[in-house]
């Protein structure tokens, strides 16, 4: 195609991860790797009682994105922002309920950008995390690769739920 | 002008041999007024012709844009020294006239145009027989129109292959081709080569998310992909769950406080360490579920007596394994 011609000529110069994102996330070895690292994060989470679920899905996706490699947006995200991020949404939370909600209506009601395809495309930035002012080709890419270790996730922690259900339910 | 190249011997070789229709005559006797040399139509001396041949070349654009748009003919600069070649090869084999013109235009445009063409080519001609130097600038016209295009293109491309050696590691500039009938206008290029990235990107997410290959229309993709992207999550949020559920037996037995447990006290800890991540490093297959029977029995016994404290836990996991 000489689309991936073009974005392959440009890929030298700037960093890419079109042509990446398809093999990276889906090579067998980088699931082998996901899964033992894993299973040692797994092994440090300390067990908070009923928070474990959220201790150990920030574990997951915190070693996600280190096998990221740094080279994507959501992944540094995810790596320096976890603390702090959640910090500033539970200030903006308190703010939000300290001033009256009316205001906040007001001041979205006049909608510059009706156009459906703009909203989606908040939508869309707003899950993909630190995605939030980033222009819409980028946040494309980002969304491509995003999406391809999502899936890698979902398959790794599967597998791992069933080999140690597996585990747990073969003496019962 | 290099298309009157190829009509100009037309003309003066139709003439000599008696060319049947009056019509091309009459062409012939508005070009020879136009230009002087007309000994000289080799084809080598034609940017004399063009130059002398600006302005009307300049009146012909004007006044052919219908005619123009049906004829899309991609020809290249470079061939116009073959289509010269050609026409006069083509004029002394052929002797008929009508045929003539109408093969030395094919011969032009066989380049890239099939021979159904040849038929709006005549048509043209005798739709426009009252201008007869009209329908054949026509051609001319178009000709050259594309010719400015891609001087246009190439000269924008070598502007943007300067810059982008200039800026080593910043964005190079993308390579647009503008079509033909499309805007060339800087503002308009930038913008489509903005639209082709996002639409070469939205490609790429329509073949990873399934289902999106039906869908057309940008909102709708978009909405799908943010389904998935949801769905995505909402499993690992799941997955997680499950794997706090699970995990208490493995946590517990990893951390010194839980190992001093009772029911523990047959193993010691070390041993619990290095037997799970041999099971798990073991897995060299990625989707076998086979264990290693020392690993199991490993795993096993001492899970089985955690398996009834944390059996609400574990229905409640293989709850939501069933709603999965």
């Amino acid at each position: 195609m000489a689309e991936s011609s073009n974005s392959d000529a440009n890929s030298r110069k700037r960093r890419k991860i079109d042509p990446d994102s398809q093999t990276r996330w889906r090579s067998e070895a980088e699931q082998r790797i996901y899964s033992s690292k894993l299973m040692d994060a797994l092994h440090h989470v300390r067990r908070p009682g009923s928070g474990g679920h959220d201790a150990v899905r920030d574990a997951a996706d915190r070693v996600l994105a280190a096998s990221a490699r740094g080279r994507t947006r959501w992944s540094r995200a995810i790596l320096t922002n976890r603390l702090s991020l959640r910090l500033a949404q539970i200030n903006r939370k308190h703010k939000k309920a300290a001033k009256p909600s009316a205001g906040k209506s007001c001041s979205r009601k006049p909608a510059k950008k009706l156009p459906p395809v703009e909203s989606k495309v908040k939508v869309l930035s707003r899950l993909v995390p630190g995605c939030r002012k980033v222009s819409l080709p980028n946040l494309l890419e980002e969304t491509t690769d995003y999406i391809a270790a999502l899936e890698m996730q979902v398959k790794a922690m599967t597998f791992l739920t069933g080999l140690l259900n597996a585990g747990a339910a073969a003496p019962a | 002008m290099e298309p009157n190249i190829e009509a100009v011997p037309l003309q003066f070789r139709s003439g000599i041999s008696g060319a049947k229709t009056g019509g091309i005559g009459f062409v012939f006797d508005d070009i020879r007024g136009l230009i002087p040399n007309l000994q000289e139509t080799d084809g080598t001396s034609f940017t004399a012709l063009l130059e002398l041949s600006a302005p009307q070349a300049v009146e012909l654009l004007v006044k052919e844009d219908s005619p123009a748009k049906t004829m899309p003919l991609p020809i290249f600069p470079s061939n116009i020294a073959l289509i010269d070649r050609a026409s006069v090869f083509s004029v002394f084999a052929s002797a008929d006239n009508p045929p003539d013109r109408t093969n030395i235009l094919s011969v032009s445009s066989s380049m890239k145009v099939d021979s159904v063409k040849e038929e709006p080519l005549e048509s043209e001609y005798h739709r426009n027989s009252s201008s007869p130097a009209v329908s054949n600038q026509s051609l001319k016209s178009i000709k050259r129109k594309e010719r400015e295009k891609k001087v246009k293109k190439s000269s924008k491309k070598v502007v943007a292959n300067e810059a982008s050696d200039g800026s080593g590691e910043q964005l190079p500039y993308v390579h647009v081709r503008a079509r033909r009938g499309q805007a060339t206008g800087s503002h308009s290029l930038a913008e489509r080569a903005r639209r082709e990235k996002i639409n070469a990107r939205m490609k790429l997410l329509q073949d990873l998310v399934p289902g999106c290959n039906k869908i057309s229309g940008t909102a709708m993709v978009l909405d799908e992909i943010i389904n998935h992207v949801q769905a995505l999550q909402r499993q690992v949020e799941f997955l997680s769950m499950r794997l706090a559920a699970v995990n208490p037996s493995l946590l517990a037995i990893d951390s010194e406080s839980s190992i001093d447990n009772s029911y523990l006290g047959m193993f010691p800890p070390s041993i619990w360490p290095e037997g799970q991540m041999n099971g798990s490093r073991q897995q060299q297959p990625w989707l076998t579920d086979g264990l290693h029977p020392y690993d199991t029995s490993n795993f096993i016994t001492p899970e089985n007596s955690l398996l009834s404290y944390d059996s609400p836990a574990n229905s409640a996991s293989s709850q939501l394994k069933m709603e999965l």
